[in-house]
């Protein structure tokens, strides 16, 4: 399935790279991928939504190319540039379809912070308008470099899956600077979870003696420190695991993360 | 006295405007300071460099020992400067206050030398402000760190008209070396890809970090393009984004 899905991808990007003319001038209904039968939402679209009519002029849409995401996922990127050649909207989905980035070009810096519950509300009506799924529960608010992030991390029957879900980012005024959706892959989980007081001792056991280890661990689908990308071709699968955080005698915090099964070492981070 | 030495030895060793260095202390994370090995240090540095060279700068520096305060100091005169320590507010009796900062490696798992902001702005005492700064460490993104203003940036963020040609990024509170790893590799990979600097940071927001991990923050011209002054841009079809 995999291997059909690659040779299906290849074949729309060296279609779309002979064919394309490149001349989206205005926004089109077409669907940019509609001959290579995939079920892609144009750019064009999504630019309509949320540019302005003044701002849609003189676009052009680039013939869509296929990329690994950071995170290892295939994806069809969609990019609109304005007349002087500069990107405006750059829109990725995966090879099912599914929406996973929407980003903006520099959305200006302006406009007062954002309550929280405004931002809630902002990111929800730009989800809405863009036809996404309402993530559920509730989400975090987080102000960073004048921007707003509203961040609902996926859950995966009650563990969370830190850094995927769903990610709006608002300037100052709610103007949408760009969305992702996340959503790793998720090995098999152990059939028999190892206890959280066994995961402690492992880890005191692995830390210097005259470190600090916290009393309370807690699972997470974590991604193991060495898979972490860079430029591999095989997506790593995310495994669950207990998550011990502590202290170094200098104070530096870090986590342990053990396989909640074998309590193998998956993973260390630390805050420099 | 060490001082001046160190001031001597920084001018005897000044690099050109084409230089960018990039420093990650290894030390302090590795296995026999934490007890578990830590690759995070070497793969930071290495995207660094990777994308700090392929945007023109003749890239220089040192991961793990030989990241020396010494070795910091002849370096810290660059137009380009990376580091990923340990950082804090450390106390600047030229300040008399705290003034942020981060450590060298040493070759020390704990109290490695600190490097101060006072030390970095006489090192660049009639240098230009510095092209693209980014400090990989705790709390140098708060306003309290004057590691800004040793750089010769600004604390404020500009867009449009009158931007200044620099760019500094730094984070606020607690930083996570994982979530960095992730922030800065997408940060790396938009200004590879044409993007300004503001832009570029965008663009890192929307990358996989987890966010309780991490809250970034920047200052300085939001359309600046940190390439080595004689490099072309790299050629992008025509396109590249603001």
């Amino acid at each position: 399935m995999y291997r059909f899905r690659l040779m299906l991808s290849l074949a729309v990007a060296v279609i779309a790279a002979c064919s394309s003319p490149g001349a989206a001038i205005a926004p089109s209904r077409a669907p940019l991928a509609e001959g290579a039968g995939l079920s892609i939402r144009p750019i064009t679209t999504i630019a309509a939504k949320i540019l302005s009519p003044l701002e849609l002029r003189a676009l052009v849409a680039r013939p869509f190319s296929v990329v690994r995401s950071e995170s290892g996922e295939q994806r069809i990127r969609q990019v609109l540039v304005g007349v002087s050649g500069v990107e405006v909207l750059r829109v990725e989905s995966a090879l099912d379809g599914s929406l996973r980035l929407i980003a903006s070009r520099g959305v200006a810096l302006e406009g007062g912070a954002l309550s929280e519950s405004a931002a809630i509300a902002r990111a929800l009506r730009h989800l809405m308008r863009l036809g996404l799924e309402m993530p559920g529960g509730g989400p975090v608010v987080q102000s960073a470099a004048g921007r707003t992030l509203v961040n609902w991390t996926r859950e995966v029957r009650g563990v969370l899956v830190p850094g995927d879900g769903t990610r709006v980012v608002l300037s100052g005024s709610g103007e949408l600077v760009g969305l992702s959706l996340e959503v790793s892959p998720l090995a098999v989980p152990p059939v028999r979870i190892t206890r959280a007081d066994a995961a402690l001792r492992a880890a005191t056991a692995l830390v210097p003696g005259d470190a600090v280890v916290d009393e309370a661990s807690e699972l997470a689908w974590v991604l193991p420190t060495n898979e972490m990308g860079e430029g591999s071709s095989v997506r790593p699968l995310r495994r669950l695991a207990w998550c011990v955080s502590g202290a170094l005698r200098d104070g530096t915090p870090f986590v342990l993360q053990l396989d909640a099964g074998s309590l193998a070492l998956l993973g260390w981070d630390g805050a420099p | 006295m060490v001082g001046a030495v160190l001031l001597a030895a920084a001018i005897t060793l000044a690099p050109p405007a084409e230089s960018a260095t990039v420093f990650a202390n290894r030390t302090a994370f590795a296995e026999t300071c934490t007890g578990t090995a830590n690759t995070f240090p070497d793969r930071l540095a290495r995207q660094a460099r990777t994308a700090l060279a392929a945007l023109g700068w003749e890239v220089g520096g040192a991961v793990g020992p030989a990241f020396t305060r010494r070795a910091m100091v002849a370096g810290a005169s660059s137009a380009a400067f990376y580091v990923h320590s340990h950082g804090g507010l450390y106390w600047d009796a030229k300040f008399n206050s705290r003034a942020g900062g981060f450590r060298a490696d040493g070759g020390l798992c704990l109290g490695a030398p600190i490097v101060l902001p006072s030390e970095i702005a006489s090192i660049r005492r009639g240098s230009p402000a510095a092209s693209l700064v980014f400090i990989s460490s705790c709390h140098n993104g708060e306003r309290a760190s004057r590691l800004p203003g040793a750089f010769g940036i600004a604390q404020r963020k500009v867009q449009g008209s009158n931007e200044p040609g620099s760019f500094y990024v730094s984070y606020v509170g607690t930083a996570w070396q994982g979530a960095a790893l992730r922030f800065e590799r997408a940060f790396w990979q938009a200004l590879l890809e044409g993007a300004s600097a503001g832009a570029a940071f965008d663009r890192a927001l929307l990358s996989t970090y987890n966010p309780a991990h991490l809250t970034p923050e920047w200052w300085g011209g939001y359309g600046h393009l940190p390439h080595a002054p004689s490099a072309e841009l790299p050629d992008l079809g025509g396109r590249r984004y603001v």
